[in-house]
């Protein structure tokens, strides 16, 4: 994996992101990236969710009190 | 006061306890006498896998009519505490997010999360960065994020106070640096997090300048004056409850320059939050302030005072059926007093009781102290 990669930024800062994806679209979609051999950044660590509709506000307090710099939710 | 074994050994089985426990009304199973008998005989035993452990209040009901003085609080929190050890661990209610910001705001200093607690007071009056008083704010600029959904507007009691303070002429400190008072982590037997949240907030008072401290929140009041002078001795600062300091400030100035205008709710009545009345002796002031608005008609629910009833739950967990007909009951005496608003001083009985009128087919409204006072005093 390659420098620019990895989400860097000039102050050499890589946050931390965690992201719930919902299984039937977005993950699908990172699925299908992974399987097309596309790279994405290793920072980003994928949490899967049934339907985002599972997804409550204490997921994302969870992220960050365990030293998430980012939560994305997708789905 | 401090529990000692030997103390829980005087139990002479009267079962006033159980017979003042409110959740013994709704939960048969559930005694405070039992428990204590179990555990003189067995005090490893059962009582660490057992869920009882987490449906007490810690309302005081019980304790404050013991005649041998047992504190049966007491006695719940220090089994908390090697419960949490044995893995038995309470149902948080809301998802447990009451409990991640607590945490998050210990971890603070090493993580330099920042927090945006002044907000609501730019937009609603003055406020500085040190002086004599210090307005501990609490958890409301949280809790009015968190209950939008059941319209409960928490910060207005904040806002409310300000107002007033800043009318008398005071310019308190509110700051960012501030956090959780540590009460719910303390009482579900979290010292760890408790003393790194008392630290935090013993160091952002100190960095203020302040001497005088003031509470609105029953809860923070409480636990500054009876915990963190037993972990961080004498404090050197005042602990002084709104309610007291503004009864003062109001009835000594001259009344002209105050001018309350009749309420336009008929008639009221007021909840006893259990930090403030039963674990901290203040029941009148909030009273003699309800009553400085003219045309008041101060109604008393059949349980009043040392009497009262909680309003269903405590440090944000084990919310229940149990909790519901609690709080479902509390409306129904409130009516029954002929009452038409329910008048608080605590912000949580405030959310609570809100919640159960939307399950509860009632007209009854919920308010806090302060912005009822504000409304009659015109300085909305």
């Amino acid at each position: 994996m390659t420098e620019q990669n990895n989400l860097e930024f000039n102050s050499g800062f890589s946050p931390k992101i965690v992201t719930i994806a919902c299984n039937w679209c977005s993950y699908s979609a990172a699925d299908l990236a992974g399987v097309s051999r596309f790279q994405y950044p290793p920072n980003m660590k994928i949490i899967k969710v049934m339907c985002s509709g599972r997804v409550n506000p204490n997921f994302i307090l969870k992220a960050f009190q365990k030293g998430a710099d980012g939560v994305l939710i997708s789905g | 006061m401090q529990l000692t074994k030997q103390q829980v050994n005087y139990c002479m089985e009267c079962g006033v306890c159980t017979g003042s426990c409110p959740i013994s009304q709704e939960l048969p199973d559930f005694s405070p006498r039992q428990m204590i008998k179990k555990t003189i005989d067995q005090p490893e035993g059962e009582i660490l896998h057992s869920s009882d452990l987490w449906a007490c209040l810690t309302c005081s009901r019980c304790s404050d009519r013991c005649p041998v003085e047992i504190d049966f609080p007491e006695f719940i929190r220090s089994y908390r505490i090697k419960a949490i050890k044995a893995e038995n661990l309470p149902r948080l209610s809301h998802n447990g997010m009451l409990q991640s910001i607590s945490a998050i705001q210990a971890q603070r200093s090493n993580k330099g999360t920042q927090q945006n607690r002044t907000a609501w007071a730019e937009e609603v009056g003055k406020f500085s960065d040190k002086g004599e008083y210090f307005y501990f704010v609490g958890c409301l600029p949280y809790f009015d994020v968190i209950f939008q959904y059941l319209n409960v507007p928490s910060l207005e009691s904040a806002k409310n106070i300000l107002k007033i303070l800043n009318k008398i002429g005071i310019e308190p400190v509110i700051s960012n640096n501030e956090c959780c008072c540590g009460h719910d982590a303390y009482w579900s037997g979290d010292e760890a997090l408790f003393q790194k949240l008392a630290e935090q907030n013993i160091e952002a008072i100190k960095a203020s300048g302040a001497k005088k401290i003031l509470f609105n929140c029953p809860e923070g009041y409480n636990i500054f004056k009876e915990v963190y002078t037993e972990y961080f001795g004498k404090l050197d600062f005042e602990i002084i409850h709104v309610a007291d300091f503004l009864l003062q400030k109001l009835s000594e100035s001259d009344t002209e320059s105050f001018e309350f205008n009749p309420c336009s709710n008929n008639s009221v009545t007021y909840q006893d939050p259990c930090r403030l009345g039963r674990r901290s002796g203040i029941y009148e002031e909030p009273r003699k302030l309800i009553n400085l608005v003219p045309k008041t008609s101060l109604k008393e629910m059949e349980h009043n005072r040392e009497n009262a009833i909680c309003c269903g739950t405590t440090a944000w967990m084990e919310c229940s059926n149990c909790s519901k007909v609690m709080q479902v009951k509390r409306l129904k005496e409130a009516k029954q007093a002929g009452a038409d608003t329910i008048i608080t001083a605590c912000p949580k009985c405030q959310i609570h009781l809100t919640c159960a009128t939307t399950t509860f087919d009632t007209e009854i409204k919920i308010i806090d102290l302060y912005s009822y006072l504000a409304e009659s005093m015109n300085i909305k």
